[in-house]
């Protein structure tokens, strides 16, 4: 079966809303969270790093294209994020990991 | 006939604190995510039902991301209860019913608490119970777990859902077309090949390799590896085609319709908010301040040192009303009965071992109170985030912050809860870096030893002391744990993620219940282990007594100065006046010399005396005399007998009964001991071998070649520094 080929033909309307919305308001000043220097709202674009991580993040509320407040960020460092109603605490390695853009 | 009960949900939303209101049981609850890291079973009658209820441990998802969504799932499918209460923190509906849809897509026999409903309510938010329950299908109580309001309602409606003993329907939830056509086509072949289906229903099963749950996918192997190798070919499909048109693996598209879902449902009605969904909360204005990077640190040193400021000076009349009265105990016994092995025994053994521990019962308390206020308060989470930078430094992870506090971080603690929370950490490498350097932390069993040194030579200054030399514990504990992890546990670094709870005002009650319950374990200990060992360590200092001839001697030389004194003056020392002229002074301070060396000779011929002999050319280099050499030997089996043994030790050569000394003013006039000496001492009781249980417990979450490698490496750890602070604060004079 080509499921890619199946795919792509289906590729699905709420899909291309979903890349259309997060290309414009993600289009800009991407960066990893890690270099946002100071409190503030923002829009995850994209979660990288080992599958696990990403995983767990998602479970916790941090997916591309959720909107979430910086509540402090550790200058280049460490930050604590509320998303979702719940406010997480992230590491070095985890915040280099998530793109946001500015809201 | 008995009902299975599981209360399951996020991590901080109540379970413990509920179960404990229903079964009555005390276990431990704190404003801490991942107290609870083993499920825990208690029971109740309720019309006149029997009711098993079983604590899970906190999880986010159902998924086997962490040691306590496995222990959580697997108690699910593989006990089966008949109902689940699910406690959704209220006032953070939208996180905490994410798990709800999972274990709704379980199909488990759900009953929703919704706890903390009084702080939503303080939030501004309106939650309309029965709207959330026509939309879900599934009754939901209101609740607050901590005053037990709602309690009864929903026992009720666990009991009704119980009794309609329906199958275990699962909820479907759509992620969109491209995952439900990958879905439908998992589960024609799950169904076809009927594959799991004991445990778990097959869009279940699809959507858990959907996800990459190792585990399923593990055991889906071993059951039947073809059916397992067709799905993961499927998944395999799936996930490069959202990897391409969405770059983001299924899992991360499944989250977003789980958190769709959620919002469309409470976008129904379900909740009203005065403010603005998006506003901060004080909790979070909080955070701005104690977590910043530079304020923050500051803020949290400062926080500990009012601690022990707090502790030092509250517990310090208590400390001395207890000493005095067991001072006085001691010298009642001393005066009313005979002279023998049972008053020996008595004062020795007892009163004076056991004493010399539950002096400190205040002091404990007051660390115990200062601790928990910090927990209940949400502030300890906040110290873990702020600590794992510095612990990441020497290898370990934010999460060893619980351990490491637990185990005495603040002084006060014990290391065996804290190598069991040490099951929290999801690095095995750097699990075993922190249980085994936890221990060297300041228990609450070496917290009499720090008082009773700290106070005899250096009590100008105590708190300050105690900061200083909990300073040094997590010191030496942190490069202890850098060495093993450059070392033997070498390997990469785990990511810190952690919900933050919200700042609480902690209740009156919840403190107090905090602090007995760890007082209590302490007396109890005092009471039982350390009366024991208290007791065995006396005989072991008495037997077998001096030789006959020996005890002759020294009676012929008391007759001798009898023979040469005065009749009258013999008789006047005799009759025990209080006044007494100068001759009987004399007399009685000369007897008292013989009876002095008498009881040294005694304890020197002694089983506990000779091994203290025994080492003793090897323990001088750190100064330490045979007599202290006891005390340590004892202090392996648990740390509080350092105290009690040093006090029979030393009391056993007291012989001035007008005016019982405390064990902290015998050791200051004991020519064997000085500043220097103190420091040595407290420095190798503080990093030696962990007591007996604590090296059953890591034996038993490592194993025991780890057991007596952290006897070993800390005893001769422990040692070299001992030996290094004597002989250079004897070099400089600092004695």
């Amino acid at each position: 079966m080509d499921r890619n080929g199946e795919k792509k033909n289906n590729c699905r309307f709420a899909d291309k809303v979903r890349k259309c919305f997060a290309g414009r308001r993600c289009h800009e000043e991407i960066a990893p969270l890690s270099k946002k220097g100071h409190p503030g709202r923002v829009k995850v674009c994209k979660v990288t790093g080992d599958r696990k991580i990403c995983a767990r993040m998602a479970s916790m509320g941090v997916y591309p294209g959720v909107e979430a407040d910086v509540l402090c960020s550790g200058g280049g460092n460490r930050c604590v994020l509320k998303v979702h109603g719940g406010t997480i605490s992230l590491d070095a390695d985890i915040t280099a990991n998530i793109l946001v853009s500015q809201l | 006939m008995q009902l299975k009960m599981a209360l399951a949900g996020n991590p901080n939303a109540g379970k413990t604190t509920l179960f404990n209101q229903l079964t009555g049981a005390r276990q431990h609850v704190g404003n801490y995510p991942g107290i609870t890291v083993d499920h825990k079973e208690g029971s109740l009658h309720h019309q006149g039902q029997k009711i098993i209820i079983t604590d899970l441990p906190g999880t986010y998802s159902m998924t086997a991301y962490s040691a306590e969504e496995l222990v959580a799932r697997d108690y699910l499918v593989n006990t089966r209860p008949q109902v689940v209460i699910n406690i959704v923190d209220a006032s953070n509906l939208e996180r905490n019913l994410y798990l709800t849809c999972q274990l709704l897509e379980l199909g488990a026999p759900l009953v929703i608490a919704l706890n903390m409903i009084d702080v939503a309510q303080a939030r501004g938010m309106e939650i309309k119970a029965d709207v959330l329950e026509r939309h879900l299908r599934v009754p939901v109580v209101p609740i607050i777990a901590r005053s037990g309001f709602g309690k009864e309602d929903l026992l009720k409606a666990a009991l009704r859902v119980a009794s309609e003993k329906e199958e275990w329907l699962p909820l479907d939830i759509s992620y969109g077309e491209d995952l439900d056509i990958g879905i439908k086509e998992l589960i024609a072949r799950i169904d076809a090949a009927s594959f799991m289906a004991d445990t778990y229903v097959a869009r279940y099963t699809a959507i858990k390799y959907l996800e990459n749950d190792e585990q399923i996918v593990e055991k889906g192997r071993e059951i039947d590896s073809r059916t397992a190798q067709a799905l993961e070919e499927i998944v395999a499909g799936i996930t490069a085609h959202t990897k391409t048109t969405l770059d983001v693996f299924p899992e991360a598209v499944i989250a977003d319709h789980r958190y769709g879902y959620i919002k469309s449902l409470l976008r129904q009605g379900v909740i009203t908010r005065k403010f603005d969904s998006d506003r901060l909360y004080t909790s979070d204005k909080i955070d701005k301040v104690l977590t910043n990077r530079l304020v923050g640190p500051a803020i949290m040193l400062l926080i500990l040192f009012v601690l022990y400021k707090f502790t030092f000076g509250w517990s310090e009349a208590p400390v001395a009303w207890l000493e005095q009265g067991i001072g006085w105990l001691s010298g009642f016994v001393e005066k009313t009965l005979p002279d023998g092995l049972l008053k020996s025994m008595l004062i020795s053994g007892i009163i004076e071992g056991v004493g010399g521990v539950l002096g400190f019962v205040p002091l404990i308390m007051f660390m115990f109170f200062g601790i928990a206020i910090l927990e209940d308060s949400g502030y300890l989470a906040r110290v873990a985030f702020m600590m794992d930078r510095i612990f990441r430094i020497f290898g370990l992870h934010g999460s060893s912050v619980m351990p490491f506090i637990v185990s005495g971080g603040i002084a006060g603690g014990c290391a065996v809860p804290g190598v069991m929370a040490t099951r929290t950490l999801r690095s095995p490498k750097e699990r075993m870096a922190t249980l085994l350097t936890v221990p060297l932390m300041n228990c609450g069993a070496k917290l009499p030893v720090l008082a009773l040194l700290i106070g005899a030579f250096f009590s100008e200054n105590k708190a300050r002391y105690m900061f200083l030399f909990t300073m040094l514990a997590w010191i030496v504990a942190l490069l202890a744990a850098k060495l093993l992890r450059s070392t033997v546990l070498r390997g990469a670094p785990t990511p810190f993620v952690m919900e933050l709870p919200p700042y609480r005002f902690p209740t009156m009650r919840g403190l107090l219940i905090h602090t007995w319950e760890r007082t209590y374990q302490y007396i109890k200990k005092a009471g039982t282990v350390i009366l024991g060992i208290s007791v065995l360590l006396w005989a072991m200092m008495t037997y077998p007594g001096l030789p006959e001839e020996k005890s002759a001697e020294f009676a012929i030389q008391r007759e001798a100065i009898a023979t040469a004194t005065a009749p009258e003056i013999v008789a006047e020392s005799l009759a025990g006046s209080e006044e007494l002229s100068e001759q009987a002074k004399i007399y009685n301070e000369r007897i008292a010399e013989i009876n002095n060396e008498e009881a040294e000779v005694a304890l020197r011929n002694s089983i506990a005396g000779r091994i203290g002999i025994g080492l003793e050319s090897l323990s001088q280099l750190a100064g330490f005399d045979w007599r202290t050499n006891i005390a340590l030997v004892g202090g392996f089996a648990a740390k509080e007998v350092i105290v009690s043994t040093l006090g029979t030790a030393y009391s056993m050569g007291e012989v001035d009964t007008e005016e019982p000394m405390s064990l902290g003013q015998r050791l200051q006039k004991d020519a064997h001991w000085n500043k220097v000496v103190a420091v040595a001492a407290l420095v190798f009781i503080m990093f030696y071998s962990p007591c007996f249980v604590t090296v059953v417990c890591i034996a038993k979450e490592a194993s025991w070649k780890w057991a007596f490698f952290s006897m070993g490496f800390n005893t001769v750890f422990a040692f070299l520094m001992a030996v290094a602070v004597f002989q250079i604060g004897t070099m400089l004079n600092f004695g």
